[in-house]
């Protein structure tokens, strides 16, 4: 046995018999994880992690997806640390601003922002499930039901939610048409049916009043007899004002791509605490289910878990390059100097690049500088290539000469982020 | 010589009637005639000649979605699956859907690429079954008599949604409009504009700009005379006017941005913002761009409910809520007696068949999309065989179809195959409306709110009525207004009285 697998198991052990007063070793916790749920008479199970691992989250919520009864409803309640996830088959270059991820510059680059917002390192997720891209911090809760497809609507748990909220005193929360959980921001006070999910007494008229603020966003992953629904939850996001910085890419406007699109909403916290949101959430599941009396125990998971094959080949799957960026559908990236006001004459480009499935399938480029004397070799350079196997846009065009201008651009807006995994 | 020659016969017999299963025991030609088949039911073999390759289609995934993009294929062709093995996952908007095999079997074709959209009810993979195959999994594959790829579904995949548009002020514009021809989009300012403009301004320059342009040149408070117009015939076009605008903002002294603004309230401004489509509009958008095409006219006349009700007050005195009676089952099968009487208004506009030769397919069912608003929008799901519905049948479908309307499970099953749609918009409210009609239907009925009016008795006395109004429109490329005017006489004379309509219920 290698001397760190003893020290991680030590770890465990000890982490789990200070919270728990019972010495259970991190081996035996996860196969009870596996058993607990993959029991079949466990019609209601509900689960809560205590690792702020979003891949590990994940990974966990998609092997609920996977084991549990097929008749069972499971709920799962976690916390991310700060990270920007965006949905399956979404494209991270037109989605997130990659460049303000990690806190050190890419080396070498002239492009480095003394503005980084300084909220440390942000990893970049892609999640199973469709959907747009979100932002999580610890303020934020994420909630997931696994339920039988034949049970599953989009409003049904959203609905659950929102009583759960409506019981703590948040009237101002309410089911809204694309199934997100908004806040109504009107002023005017009307008569509105309390046990109506869809509206509260706050809600205007379409379009007259302000507009509410989203605080719950949703995303469904459909297997054959299961249906899964995971949303965020801002309860008390300390980085509301720098999120539209994250999502928000530089490369946008150039890129015309396949693939689901976000649609952005205004934002805002609820403002409640976790525990006590979590502990509401977990009442109102018992209730909705009929076991308000005997509600199912909650257990906790957490790292101990990647000891289940399933889990760990997950995890490590969610944190490849190839997964992260090679799962972008096709797109073009197209800058013509016209769209490129307010820069140096130096960086006038014209640049069209189509890329399927992470390789870069054409190019074409023609500079201030050089006209479209480089093109050949740049396109001998780019063509065939992997996106995710280029590290540093400046280091990969090294001794050519005439391409600091495309690195500059290719930087800029094509940035390779750094992954966790190979 | 002749005994291979039928044997071979009926080996390609067997090949083409593979859905019937009743004729595989009839083919029994297979070794010999003498030794019938041991097992009839299994139409494959060793040899590859006999093998069933048939489309599987891609199932509903619900929520009135008719198309998602293919993310991920699991198989290539020639892959062997399971049942229950996945496919491919697809993606519609925030759903991502893992697709499963329902045989056992080998894949042959892939019929899209990963990043395609693919559509619901269409093929997706073909597939060599080697497993039984039920009644339930018929309906996936293609040949399944509901899945027909006639006319309905080469041409509306799914027609979910039929708009509903109360104000139809494209035949007003056209009647009013004599500038040259003007896009859709830009009618729904026009009403407005043609009331508060001077009639005069209107006669001498209608040939000077389009309504758009009028309409801009209005807003920025100019005088058409004054822009010089650089389009067509010296025609003023959008530009001229924002450049005019721009120098005469310069020229003049500050213009106030909105002069009509009232005292200042403390209102926050609502900010523009970009909406797309939902799902459920896209579908709209599609379908009532097809029927772009069709003339519409508008047959409107006011029925007299006041029997009908008496006769529900009667029936649902002493029954519980969900067994009670609302006037539009009873609509609904006075519409399909009518159409029996006047079958051509149930019937599927057929233009692309013979390009020439426009035909009209009668069709011999009544299935009738009643449309029905719901969270995610307007949903028509369609009621079938009404012509075989009592009135109690009927409405136990109709609340079936629109609970599932309610919960977002309507299938594309219940969505397709109308051949003529009633809307009850008066559930809501509406007078007279003027119903948009789904192509390739060639009518549609819409039903007003049923309000309380006074009329004159047999003796001039005073008497309450309640009347509804049922606003019929039909395509006048192929129904005239004698015909829709019959059909809309029949359908009130039975709703009048209804015991003519008992006397015909069969």
């Amino acid at each position: 046995m290698a001397p760190s697998r003893g020290l991680l198991r030590l770890r465990q052990l000890s982490a789990a018999s200070c919270r728990y007063g019972s010495i259970a070793s991190g081996r035996r916790a996860a196969s009870s994880f596996a058993q607990h749920l993959t029991n079949p008479s466990a019609k209601l199970q509900s689960y809560i992690s205590r690792s702020r691992d979003p891949f590990l989250n994940l990974s966990i919520e998609d092997y609920v997806l996977r084991h549990s009864p097929p008749d069972s409803v499971v709920l799962f309640l976690y916390t991310n640390r700060p990270c920007v996830v965006i949905g399956r088959n979404q494209n991270p270059w037109l989605e997130v601003n990659l460049g303000i991820l990690k806190v050190a510059p890419e080396q070498g680059s002239s492009f480095s922002n003394p503005e980084l917002p300084a909220i440390g390192d942000v990893d970049l997720v892609r999640r199973r499930s469709g959907g747009g891209a979100v932002f999580h911090d610890e303020g934020n809760v994420n909630w997931s039901i696994t339920c039988p497809r034949a049970d599953f609507t989009r409003d049904k748990h959203a609905e659950m939610v929102v009583r759960a909220l409506r019981r703590l005193g948040i009237e101002r929360a309410r089911v809204n048409e694309r199934h997100d959980i908004v806040l109504d921001q009107g002023h005017e006070r009307r008569t509105s049916d309390p046990s109506d999910t869809h509206r509260t007494a706050y809600t205007g008229d379409e379009g007259a009043q302000p507009r509410p603020l989203k605080v719950s966003g949703s995303a469904y992953k459909l297997t054959r007899g299961r249906a899964l629904h995971h949303a965020t939850t801002l309860l008390a996001s300390p980085n509301l004002h720098i999120i539209p910085q994250y999502l928000h890419a530089p490369a946008k406007k150039f890129i015309e791509a396949k693939g689901v699109e976000s649609v952005s909403s205004p934002v805002g916290n609820i403002g409640l605490e976790n525990d006590i949101f979590q502990q509401r959430l977990q009442e109102e599941f018992a209730t909705m289910y009929g076991a308000r009396d005997t509600p199912p125990v909650v257990r906790t998971v957490g790292e101990a878990e990647l000891d289940i094959p399933e889990i760990r080949k997950g995890y490590e799957e969610l944190r490849t390059k190839e997964w992260l960026l090679s799962q972008t559908p096709q797109f073009r990236l197209k800058v013509d100097k016209s769209d490129l006001d307010g820069w140096s004459h130096e960086l006038n480009v014209l640049l069209d690049i189509n890329i399927h499935h992470g390789v870069i399938k054409s190019v074409d480029y023609s500079d201030f500088l050089y006209g479209t004397d480089r093109e050949a070799q740049i396109r001998f350079a780019l063509v065939g290539k992997k996106l995710q196997d280029i590290g540093d846009w400046h280091d990969f065009f090294r001794g050519r000469e005439g391409t600091e201008a495309l690195a500059e651009c290719l930087t800029r807006w094509l940035p390779i982020p750094d992954t966790p995994g190979a | 010589m002749k005994s291979v020659v039928s044997r071979e016969a009926g080996r390609l017999l067997s090949r083409q009637s593979i859905t019937n299963r009743a004729s595989f025991s009839a083919c029994r030609h297979f070794k010999s005639h003498s030794i019938p088949r041991q097992q009839p039911r299994r139409q494959f073999h060793n040899s590859p000649s006999l093998n069933i390759v048939k489309p599987y289609l891609l199932a509903d995934i619900g929520e009135g979605i008719t198309e998602c993009q293919v993310i991920q294929w699991f198989v290539k062709p020639g892959a062997r699956v399971e049942q229950f093995d996945p496919i491919c996952e697809v993606q519609s908007d925030k759903a991502s859907v893992e697709i499963t095999s329902r045989f056992d079997g080998v894949i042959k074709k892939l019929y899209y690429e990963a990043d395609d959209m693919a559509k619901v009810g269409k093929p997706l993979v073909d597939i060599d079954i080697q497993s039984e195959i039920s009644a339930a999994d018929e309906a996936l594959l293609s040949g399944g008599a509901e899945k027909q790829a006639a006319t309905e579904s080469t041409q509306t995949p799914e027609p979910k949604d039929e708009g509903l548009e109360v104000e139809r002020n494209d035949t007003k514009a056209i009647a009013e409009d004599a500038a040259p021809p003007v896009t859709p989009q830009e009618h729904p300012p026009e009403p407005t504009e043609q009331e508060t403009k001077p009639q005069r301004q209107l006669g001498k320059h209608a040939t000077l700009a389009t309504p758009a342009v009028r309409h801009m040149v209005k807003e920025y408070k100019l005088n058409i005379e004054d822009i010089d117009g650089t389009g067509k015939d010296g025609r003023v076009t959008k530009e001229d006017v924002q450049k005019h605008a721009g120098s005469a903002k310069q020229a003049s002294t500050a213009v106030p941005a909105s002069p009509s603004q009232p005292a200042p309230t403390p209102v926050q401004p609502v900010e523009d913002h970009i909406k797309q489509l939902t799902p459920v509009q896209a579908g709209m958008f599609k379908l009532m761009t097809r029927s772009l095409s069709i003339p519409h006219f508008l047959y409107t006349d006011s029925v007299d409910f006041t029997a009908m009700n008496t006769l529900r007050k009667k029936f649902n005195a002493h029954k519980g809520t969900s067994q009670r009676l609302t006037p539009l089952p009873f609509i609904v099968k006075a519409a399909s007696l009518s159409l029996q009487q006047y079958p051509l208004l149930n019937a599927h506009l057929d233009t692309s068949t013979n390009a020439d030769k426009p035909q009209l397919l009668v069709k011999g069912q009544h299935h009738i999309g009643i449309a029905m608003d719901s969270p995610s929008g307007l949903l028509v799901p369609v009621v079938k065989n009404v012509q075989s519905h009592s009135i109690e049948s009927l409405a136990a479908e109709i609340s079936r179809l629109s609970q599932l309307a309610r919960d977002g499970k309507l299938s594309s099953a219940d969505m397709t195959g109308a051949t003529f749609t009633l809307s009850n918009i008066g559930s809501i409210g509406g007078g007279a409306v003027a119903p948009v009609i789904s192509s390739p239907q060639v009518a549609i009925v819409g039903i007003g709110k049923a309000k309380a009016v006074p009329a004159f008795g047999e003796n001039g006395e005073l008497v309450r009525k309640e009347e509804c109004i049922f606003s019929w429109s039909a395509d006048h490329r192929v129904i005239d207004g004698a015909m829709a005017a019959r059909c809309a006489e029949a359908v009130r004379h039975y709703l009048e009285n209804i015991e003519s309509m008992l006397v015909r219920l069969r």
